[in-house]
């Protein structure tokens, strides 16, 4: 890292490239919004002080209103011109604050039949929104009701508009795998990325006064261990890989098959995780028999998220779900399957922590 | 290789790298690739730069030792996940899957990594608000939270001491434990269980008590714990997600699911609601609550309608061809034919040689014999000739009831899928269902099991790779478990022995009436529960305290001609059930479980139970509420604290150890310990107080004064001997590969080689192989062995006279009854993916991703109509009582349904009052079936369960909240 580092950034109308990227593909169809991912990051990272309401890694009911709340209509990222668009910066009551509980009182300080265990926030209220405030709700009719799961981290962008935004040059691209850090030493606070970030996963820590996100675990990374997050996922659906790495499961998803797509990439940033979408069993009709070949997630929703490659991702899937059913042999889902774990998920990244020396980054 | 040796190594290689600058760097990984194992990669990329920013967070990714570990709780379907559990500064810092499960079968999905976002916050938990951590007294009104600290000798004493007064003035039948579902197969399960033993004093059967007990499982294949392992799935191509909601219940089983549908599996999800299963399903199948008895026979009819049953595998596994009187509507028995004959031998048509044939009761094996599935044959009898008639025509008949515009009406599912799932079923090549332990909890729940099971075997989708119903999914280690039972003047090897050899002429007494080992665990398991080492939890609370709730079933079901008493008194009668103790009950120990959250109506129990204690004592590591509302609280080590080992189940086929990574947290202490200083206290008192004996419940006279000595083997074990008995009991274990207690330490898990005899392992009836899937119940569909019922066939037709009075000897669907009142809306239940039973119910991380505190679930609709906005506070009530909680609106919730996820604390609710207040839970009058060879109690089985699903409750925003 230097400061004067270039990666990440726009130059003569191009985006300086790492060497190499790492990236994620999150599968859609083994999400199950078990939030292990979640819990994973927040016991590795997050739970020092003035970072007790970060969640690095979400997990979001879709249709809904995401972590934090309406983040997709908060703007940020860049317009088709490359310009950069306006943006907010979420609040803590938008991303859902850490409320504070009542156990002692209740437990060990007489309070045990007078009141109840409760949440409470700083303003000391009853909470009004959370990081998973709107799990399973979803949207349509019953019987025709339907959700998902979305799993978000920091996109580590090519063109981060983040570090882009950032005043002081705290924010950069590491040169050898593309992750995006903000420098916590040089970070004063000014929030500018938070605006700037289309996916709004940056929080401030309102303690340190500074900017933090997901690092992408680049101490776990550096040791051959992969992030918290995907190792961690007991449904066995983030790849983790390089991106020019032609026989990894990244770059088969995403080039060969086609059938992992980047979130909103209107926004312009090129986030580097991918996601592969949901299919849906089919509708129900008035007489309570289903509609044969019909999806209950409105596939016009899944071209908003994902763009107009949805359509064949998802013919993709269909058609070599069907073959497979008729005995025939697939590439792609032997990919999505993933025989052996951790060989299929993450094949640069084979050691579990407890194979590394623990004190391998110590000094 | 040992970590304190990698570190050392280390610490050379890095004052290398002080020297060396960035060769120090290099030379340090190559170090630590040498130290850690030729299959370990070096990191990819360039070395790191340590430099700058980016040491920071270097910095935290550091630790002092890794040990291996799991979580003794019950997630049962789910349980079973490798942990390393990282330490720092003497402190558990973060626990991470171990993600080393060997591949077994080479063409199927491994088992990493398991776990869930539960196991993988206990760092978290084991540290936070709610830790108890010294023994506590309550000094303030009962559930208020005022305690005063004491010292373990001190409260042990008073414990001690009245238990002493309750054993020698009202006999060990006034003080009960409750084991819980936290039991593990080490210190915790043999400390509570021998305990018990030693005193005479009996134990909650939890297993009843909750609603896992299966009860149309049990009725039709004569035993409940049966299942095949995870991987099994991946040679489906028919899924069936049917009374369970596995991707809430099964986190770290669910990949096998998904991949199994990429495998070409077709995956159905049948539920009220559009559950999370729902969502990755290729069909879900919306069905009205309560209905699924009816969906079943509806393609039960179809399937025969169109000739797909399976007719060979009919005529050998089940009860289909049994001829039945038309006069009595009981089975034709050799009793019938002969001065003498047995009642439990049984008959077909045999269609070859046209005559009546006796089944031989120690095959299936058919030999020639090819039997008759319809019409009616005339037999001779002494009595004179009978019309007889094979249980296949009684059941075609049966079901021209559930045509598919009545089961539509019934169900709401449309005749297109309903004969289309009927057809994929008959014709699958494996069909397999993921049914959980939903269905137990319904009033009607043993028809649903039966209907369910009934629709897999006339396909013949039982006991084949890939098909099959999950039961109750257990397995255990085998062979110590005499350690609780056995007499402390032998040693825990001799004392089994000893067992054995006394067992030894009944067993061979039953070997030669025909009975296959697996029915002489069963009968031996009845044994051991009509001598009371074991209570059915709902007829204990029906006697003490719940008596108006659990026997108001009358009062709700419309086809009960008698009051629930009579039957239950004609059942004690009959010893069909074993009644509770007489005795009032003083002291009640909680050493593993909760029931002042888990019982249905807990809080009458806070007036009756309860107030009527001596001592109300809990062992725990976290404030449960009925810790909370204890006379005594004694902090229990956390599961990273203690060495113990866990029960598992065929799903996850591993045994899994918990090991001490740091000291137990301020005075904690193992489960195991706090047993035998509980034993110690009382022996000790007993000599002080000059008391010699007690009188146990047989009328003897047992020794008070060695108590201790006799549970700890005098002088085998005390205390501090949790890691002597583990080595003790996995060199007994016969099902684990031979592996030793230090190996497995090391290990973390190892996988289960075979099943023994056990109660709970036996019933898998299958093989297991190293490189293998497990399929369960190929002991009956490829060995031919019976199957435990009384027709030694799966049995769809019970003459039990309960079973015939109810209307029900053949599989039926009932309505459910209103329980609660004439309400518009069904409180449904199920599991959370939140939490394992309360365990984490109060955990602040958790809670932050949920909404902080209890919710129920309402459709939409339902919200609208009565003016209820997401969020709202709602009071749920009918006619039992009433509760307070958040509304949340789900779209995918079906109009009418309530859904209310189960096991939040009372004390999470306003007035201390949560949804189990609501729940009148009576008791179905089947369920006191008994002298029926297999409807007979056991532990686990064919005692009475719970009903709370389908309680008709109404909802109503509460003003100005």
């Amino acid at each position: 890292m230097s400061e004067a580092s270039l990666t990440g950034r726009e130059v003569n109308g191009g985006i300086v490239k790492p060497k190499r990227q790492l990236a994620m593909v999150f599968d859609l169809n083994k999400c199950l919004g078990c939030h292990t991912c979640a819990i994973a990051c927040k016991t590795q990272w997050t739970s020092r002080e003035g970072m007790e309401g970060q969640w690095w890694a979400v997990v979001n009911t879709m249709p809904g209103q995401g972590t934090p709340r309406g983040w997709e209509q908060m703007g940020g990222g860049f317009d088709a011109a490359g310009e950069a668009r306006p943006g907010l910066i979420p609040v803590r009551e938008e991303h859902g604050e850490a409320w504070q509980f009542n156990h002692a009182q209740m437990f060990f300080g007489g309070e045990g039949k007078h009141s109840h265990l409760q949440p409470v926030t700083a303003r000391e209220r009853p909470p009004a929104w959370g990081p998973n405030w709107d799990e399973d709700q979803g949207d349509g009719t019953y019987p025709n009701s339907w959700h998902f799961y979305l799993p978000r981290i920091c996109n580590h962008c090519t063109h981060p508009a983040c570090l882009e935004a950032c005043p002081r040059g705290a924010i950069y691209k590491r040169e050898q795998d593309g992750i995006v850090l903000i420098d916590e030493t040089r970070c004063r606070g000014y929030r500018m990325c938070m605006e700037a970030c289309p996916y709004k996963r940056i929080y401030f820590n309102h303690v340190r006064q500074i900017g933090q996100k997901c690092i992408f675990c680049f101490p776990r990374v550096e040791a051959g261990v992969a992030p918290a997050c995907a190792r961690q996922c007991p449904g066995r659906l983030r790849f983790v890989g390089y991106l020019d790495d032609e026989a990894g499961p990244i770059h088969q998803l995403v080039h060969r098959f086609r059938v992992a797509l980047p979130l909103h990439e209107e926004y312009g940033t090129q986030p580097n995780v991918y996601y592969v979408p949901p299919l849906s069993p089919p509708r129900i009709d008035a007489d309570g028999n289903a509609i044969e070949g019909s999806r209950r997630i409105p596939t016009e929703y899944l071209r908003s998220l994902f763009g107009a490659g949805v359509d064949e991702a998802l013919a993709t899937l269909e058609r070599e779900m069907a073959h497979r059913r008729a005995g025939g042999k697939s590439e792609l889902l032997d990919t999505l399957i993933v025989y052996r774990w951790p060989e299929g998920m993450f094949p640069d990244f084979p050691n579990g922590p407890a194979d590394v020396p623990g004190g391998f980054h110590a000094r | 290789m040992p970590v304190d040796l990698q570190r050392r190594r280390f610490v050379l290689a890095g004052g290398a790298a002080l020297a060396g600058g960035s060769l120090g760097l290099s030379l340090r990984q190559l170090v630590w690739a040498e130290a850690a194992g030729a299959d370990v990669l070096p990191p990819p990329g360039p070395a790191p730069v340590y430099q700058g920013f980016e040491d920071l967070y270097r910095a935290q990714w550091t630790w002092d030792s890794v040990v291996k570990s799991t979580h003794i709780v019950n997630c049962w379907y789910q349980r079973g996940c490798a942990w390393d559990v990282f330490v720092k500064d003497g402190i558990v810092w973060r626990e991470e899957q171990s993600g080393v499960y060997e591949p077994t079968d080479p063409a199927v999905p491994d088992y990493n990594p398991r776990g869930c976002q539960k196991g993988g916050c206990y760092s978290q938990r084991m540290y936070d608000e709610g830790r108890i951590r010294y023994p506590i007294k309550r000094v303030g009104a009962r559930g208020e939270g005022r305690w005063q600290r004491v010292s373990w000798e001190e409260g042990l004493r008073e414990v001690a001491d009245r238990i002493i007064d309750a054993l020698v003035e009202d006999g060990p039948g006034s003080v009960v434990w409750d084991g819980g579902t936290a039991s593990s197969g080490g210190g915790h399960g043999t400390g509570v269980f021998r305990g018990a033993h030693v005193l005479d004093t009996p134990l909650l059967d939890v297993n009843s008590d909750v609603g896992d007990h299966h009860p149309g499982a049990q009725a039709t294949v004569g035993k409940i714990s049966f299942s095949g392992s995870m991987d099994d799935f991946f040679y489906s191509d028919l899924i069936l997600i049917w009374g369970g909601n596995p991707v809430f219940t099964q986190i770290p089983n669910a990949h096998f699911l998904n991949e199994a549908r990429y495998n070409g599996a077709h995956i159905v999800t049948i539920a009220p609601d559009y559950s999370a299963s729902a969502v990755h399903a290729d069909e879900w199948i919306p069905v009205s609550v309560g209905t699924d008895a009816a969906l079943a026979l509806g393609m039960c009819r179809i399937i025969l309608d169109e000739g797909l049953e399976d007719r060979a595998f009919i005529a050998e596994q089940t009860d289909l061809p049994l001829l039945v009187r038309t006069d009595t509507g009981l089975f034709l028995r050799a009793s019938d034919l002969e001065e003498g004959g047995a009642d439990d031998r049984f008959h077909v048509w045999d269609t070859g040689s046209d005559s009546l044939r006796r089944c031989d009761h120690r095959s299936l094996v058919l030999d020639r014999v090819q039997p008759a599935l319809e019409g009616e044959y005339t037999v001779a009898t002494p009595g004179g000739e009978v019309t007889v008639t094979p249980v296949f025509a009684l059941l075609k008949r049966h079901l021209a009831d559930y045509d598919a515009a009545r089961v539509q009406a019934i169900t709401g599912v449309g005749a297109r899928t309903l004969a289309a799932l009927a057809r994929r079923i008959a014709t699958a090549k494996a069909a397999a269902m993921v049914t959980q332990s939903n269905f137990s909890k319904f009033y009607h729940g043993l028809e649903m099991e039966r209907c369910q099971i009934l629709l897999m075997t006339l396909c013949g989708q039982i006991g084949r790779k890939g098909s099959g119903i999950v039961g109750f999914p257990a397995l255990s280690i085998a062979g110590h478990e005499t350690i609780a039972v056995s007499d402390g003047g032998f040693s825990p090897q001799i004392g089994a022995l000893l067992l054995q050899i006394k067992n030894t002429p009944r067993a061979l007494q039953w070997k030669m009436a025909g009975h296959t080992d697996e029915m002489i665990v069963y009968e031996l398991a009845r044994e051991a529960y009509r001598s009371g080492a074991h209570l059915p939890s709902n007829l204990y609370w029906y006697r003490f305290g719940l008596g108006s709730l659990l026997g108001s079933s009358a009062r709700w079901d419309p086809t009960m001609q008698r009051e629930l008493d009579a039957f239950l008194q004609e059942a004690y009668a009959k010893g069909w059930q074993i009644e509770p103790p007489t005795s009032r009950q003083r002291v009640f120990l909680e050493v593993g479980g909760n029931i002042l959250r888990r019982t249905r109506g807990y809080n009458r129990l806070y007036e009756t139970f309860v107030q009527e204690l001596d001592l109300l004592v809990t062992l725990d590591w976290r404030m449960s509420n009925t810790a909370l509302h204890s006379d005594y609280v004694f902090p229990a080590a956390g599961w990273y604290e203690k060495d113990d080992i866990t029960w598992a189940t065929p799903l996850a086929p591993y045994a899994h150890i918990v090991s001490q990574a740091v000291p137990p947290l301020g005075e904690s202490k193992s489960d195991w310990a706090f047993v035998a200083l509980l034993l110690k206290t009382i022996q000790q008192r007993a000599i002080e107080r000059g008391i010699r004996d007690f009188v146990d419940r047989a009328g003897k006279s047992r020794r008070l004064d060695e108590v201790f000595d006799e549970f700890g083997f005098h002088g085998r074990y005390d205390e501090h001997s949790d890691q002597q008995l583990l080595t003790d009991i996995l060199e007994m274990t016969t099902n684990l590969g031979g592996i030793g207690w230090e190996e497995l330490k090391r290990k973390g898990f190892a996988r289960y080689t075979g099943l023994d005899i056990s109660l709970i392992n036996t019933a898998n009836a299958t093989d297991i192989a190293p490189d293998a899937t497990i399929t369960a119940n190929t002991w009956h569909t490829e060995k031919k062995l019976p199957w435990p019922t009384l027709t030694r066939r799966i049995q769809f037709y019970i003459d039990h006279p309960f079973f015939m009075e109810q209307g029900e000897q053949l599989p039926t669907h009932k309505d459910s009854p209103a329980i609660g009142g004439d309400h518009p809306l069904r409180m449904t239940g199920g599991h959370t993916r939140w939490s394992i039973h309360a365990s984490w119910r109060d955990h602040p991380n958790l809670l932050r991703l949920q909404r902080g505190e209890p919710t129920i679930f309402i459709n939409s609709d339902d919200a609208r109509q009565r003016g209820i906005a997401d969020g709202d506070l709602v009071r749920v009530f009918n006619d039992i009582d009433s509760f307070e909680t958040r509304a949340m609106i789900l779209s995918g919730l079906r109009p009418g349904q309530l859904m209310q996820h189960h096991a939040w604390e009372p004390y999470q609710y306003r007035d201390g009052k949560s949804y189990a207040a609501v729940t009148a839970s009576p008791i179905n009058p089947l369920q006191l079936a008994g002298g029926y060879f297999h409807l007979q109690p056991l532990p686990l089985a064919a005692t009475p369960g719970p009903s709370d699903r389908d309680t008709r409750v109404e909802v109503e925003r509460v003003e100005g909240a």
